[in-house]
């Protein structure tokens, strides 16, 4: 599971209103090397929840020097989307659980996939 | 809204072969009294009556079900005609919703997920090259893939796609964060329209405005010939012949070309994507490019939908197919009163129902679906048991324990509309125009299916469930029922129906 997805997922367990974003508890972490396209980096980067990923990426300990705050003109600025790119993309969390902030409930990533069912009675 | 209907008489059935409910005035008929029976009856029954008063639940947040039967003792007015009823029972709403939608999952489960999951290793290369086409669609798109089959997850990873195992009726994504939605083969699976709507809200709920959603489902129409029912099991044939093999590779070039004609329409810059998919679309073809040859091994089980079970618009009840659930379930000897135990055989109606609903291990053709009629209808043509049972004179506890009308609220409901099944054999004339007609009747049927037949899958398959839709159906179910999409196009693309709609803005006042 990518950064970039973990950016996408919420709890939806039932009852639960702010399951967004998921903590992570990762086990087993890999960073690969994934080509880097700038293109594609600044216009993912709106679509970002940026405080989520700052958060997830320290989580990981992968948060090197990725600023709290959006940096203007980040477009331009090929250093800060090398950056956004690698904690995108080439950090994958391989093992670990995400946990719902406000249920506690735990969904478990094996082999790369993040299991997001839901048991019948939290639907 | 709940439809409100008193039957104010009794009607009768006749047992031998149109199955067909008559109203009638008398008290015993010996002859089937419809001018639509074409029959040579002599045997009938009384059916005891439903009677359902509910209040529309637009004005109220709650709404009861009332289940009457007429014959059996005590009572309490009937709020519409005034007639005494005599045992008038209660059950929340709630409680019925829970177990349409408890039975709807189960029936997935057991059709669907678990077939897909046996299957899965057997997808090789060439009927599951479509799945992963559809991830490798446009490199410059982030796309994540789900699906709840994790066999066919793991695979996809294997291939790098970012994938997540997920229910489509709960996407565990954030509103509004994909630009684009694919749902290739998946909402045919689930087994009632709401859950069908309920799906595509889902999916719309995680697109963004002006985001695009391409569904794609099995339609009725097939190439050579329509699928009698909208309703099937599938069985699952783990030996494609060459031909069909063949033939899979033909139209995926094309159906990749029409989701890259959706990628263009949408805005260049990169974007999500979101891809749900359970079966191959190779898989798809198989099916519409059986030979003759192949036919013999095709053996298509059409079913009721489970909409159609738990309508409770125009019934009649069989007592023997209260019967029938009677043998199913731990012998109810025990008076009516016997609250405590009411819910544990609500849970147990759940499995009987859905096992009802299920194909039976053996179907050949009509006469073999009558045959077992007989053996059950012997206790009930007794007249000991048949004459007192109808009258107000009942007593509760004649004869055989399970002909008792003492049964639980929940059997009485759910021996409700048993599904019918028939075979149906490709180039093979279903046999019997009276069962036919019966069958396609609009009247509630009876499934002869006798308990010993239906529980479990037919032998040495898996049946996959699926709700082949006729033209226009899934657009009007967009339009009428998900104000959040607007369909922008539809098409039919070999034996599929595909729509593609946009998300809009809704504004509430």
């Amino acid at each position: 599971m990518k950064l970039l997805t973990h950016n996408m997922l919420t709890s939806h367990v039932k009852g639960v209103t702010k399951g967004y974003p998921l903590l992570i508890k990762a086990t087993e972490v890999k960073v690969n090397e994934v080509d880097f396209n700038p293109q594609f980096v600044t216009r993912m980067i709106p679509k970002l929840e940026w405080s989520a990923l700052v958060h997830a990426a320290e989580e990981l300990g992968q948060r090197q020097d990725l600023p709290d705050e959006l940096v203007p003109e980040y477009e331009n600025n090929e250093e800060f989307l090398k950056k956004v790119h690698r904690v995108l993309l080439e950090v994958e969390v391989i093992e670990g659980c995400l946990r719902c902030p406000e249920s506690g409930r735990e969904f478990p990533i094996s082999r790369g996939i993040p299991n997001m069912l839901l048991n019948e009675d939290e639907v | 809204v709940w439809r409100s209907t008193c039957y104010g008489f009794d009607t009768v059935r006749c047992t031998v072969r149109c199955w067909r409910a008559h109203t009638a005035g008398t008290s015993l008929l010996s002859r089937c009294p419809s001018s639509r029976c074409r029959c040579r009856c002599r045997r009938v029954e009384r059916v005891p009556l439903i009677l359902i008063t509910g209040r529309s639940y637009r004005s109220e947040p709650e709404r009861e079900v009332y289940l009457q039967r007429p014959e059996e003792r005590g009572g309490e007015r009937c709020n519409l005609h005034g007639g005494r009823h005599d045992t008038v029972r209660r059950l929340h709403a709630a409680a019925w919703t829970n177990m349409m939608e408890e039975a709807a999952s189960q029936l997935e489960r057991d059709h669907v997920h678990s077939v897909y999951d046996k299957i899965a290793p057997y997808f090789n290369d060439s009927r599951y090259k479509a799945w992963p086409k559809y991830l490798h669609i446009n490199e410059e798109v982030f796309k994540l893939g789900c699906d709840v089959c994790r066999p066919l997850v793991d695979f996809a990873w294997s291939q790098g796609h970012e994938v997540q195992m997920c229910d489509g009726l709960h996407l565990p994504y954030r509103d509004g964060c994909f630009d684009a939605v694919l749902s290739i083969a998946v909402i045919h699976h689930l087994s009632t329209k709401e859950r069908r709507i309920r799906a595509i809200k889902e999916m719309a709920r995680t697109l963004q405005v002006g985001g695009r959603i391409m569904i794609y489902v099995w339609a009725m129409e097939q190439k050579r010939r329509r699928f009698e029912k909208q309703d099937i099991f599938v069985p699952w044939n783990p030996n494609p012949h060459s031909p069909s093999g063949f033939k899979a590779e033909h139209p995926a070039p094309r159906r990749r070309a029409a989701a890259q004609s959706v990628t263009e329409a949408i805005d260049n810059t990169d974007k999500h994507r979101k891809v749900r998919s359970t079966s191959s679309v190779a898989d798809e073809e198989d099916l519409s490019g059986t030979t003759p040859q192949q036919s013999t091994q095709r053996l298509w089980f059409f079913s009721r939908s489970l909409d159609s079970v738990f309508d409770f618009g125009s019934l009649s009840i069989s007592r023997s197919s209260s019967r029938d659930l009677s043998t199913l379930s731990p012998p109810t000897g025990e008076n009516e009163g016997n609250k405590a135990s009411r819910r544990g055989r609500g849970q147990r109606l759940i499995k009987q129902v859905s096992s009802f609903f299920y194909p039976p291990s053996a179907i050949g053709s009509e006469e073999d679906v009558f045959d077992s009629v007989p053996g059950l209808n012997k206790g009930q043509n007794d007249p000991g048991g048949n004459n007192n049972a109808t009258t107000t004179t009942n007593d509760n506890n004649n004869g055989p324990a399970n002909q008792t009308v003492s049964v639980s609220l929940a059997q009485e409901c759910g021996s409700l509309a048993l599904p019918d099944l028939v075979p149906f054999q490709e180039h093979l004339k279903p046999s019997g125009d009276e069962g036919r007609g019966g069958l396609q009747g609009e009247e509630q049927q009876q499934s002869t299916r006798s308990p010993q037949g239906s529980e479990g899958q037919a032998e040495g398959s898996c049946l996959r469930y699926y709700h082949v839709f006729r033209e226009g159906e899934l657009a009007e179910l967009i339009e009428n029922h998900v104000e959040e999409l607007h369909v922008k196009h539809t098409y039919f693309d070999h034996a599929n129906w595909c729509v593609v709609a946009e998300k809009v803005q809704v504004w509430r006042i």
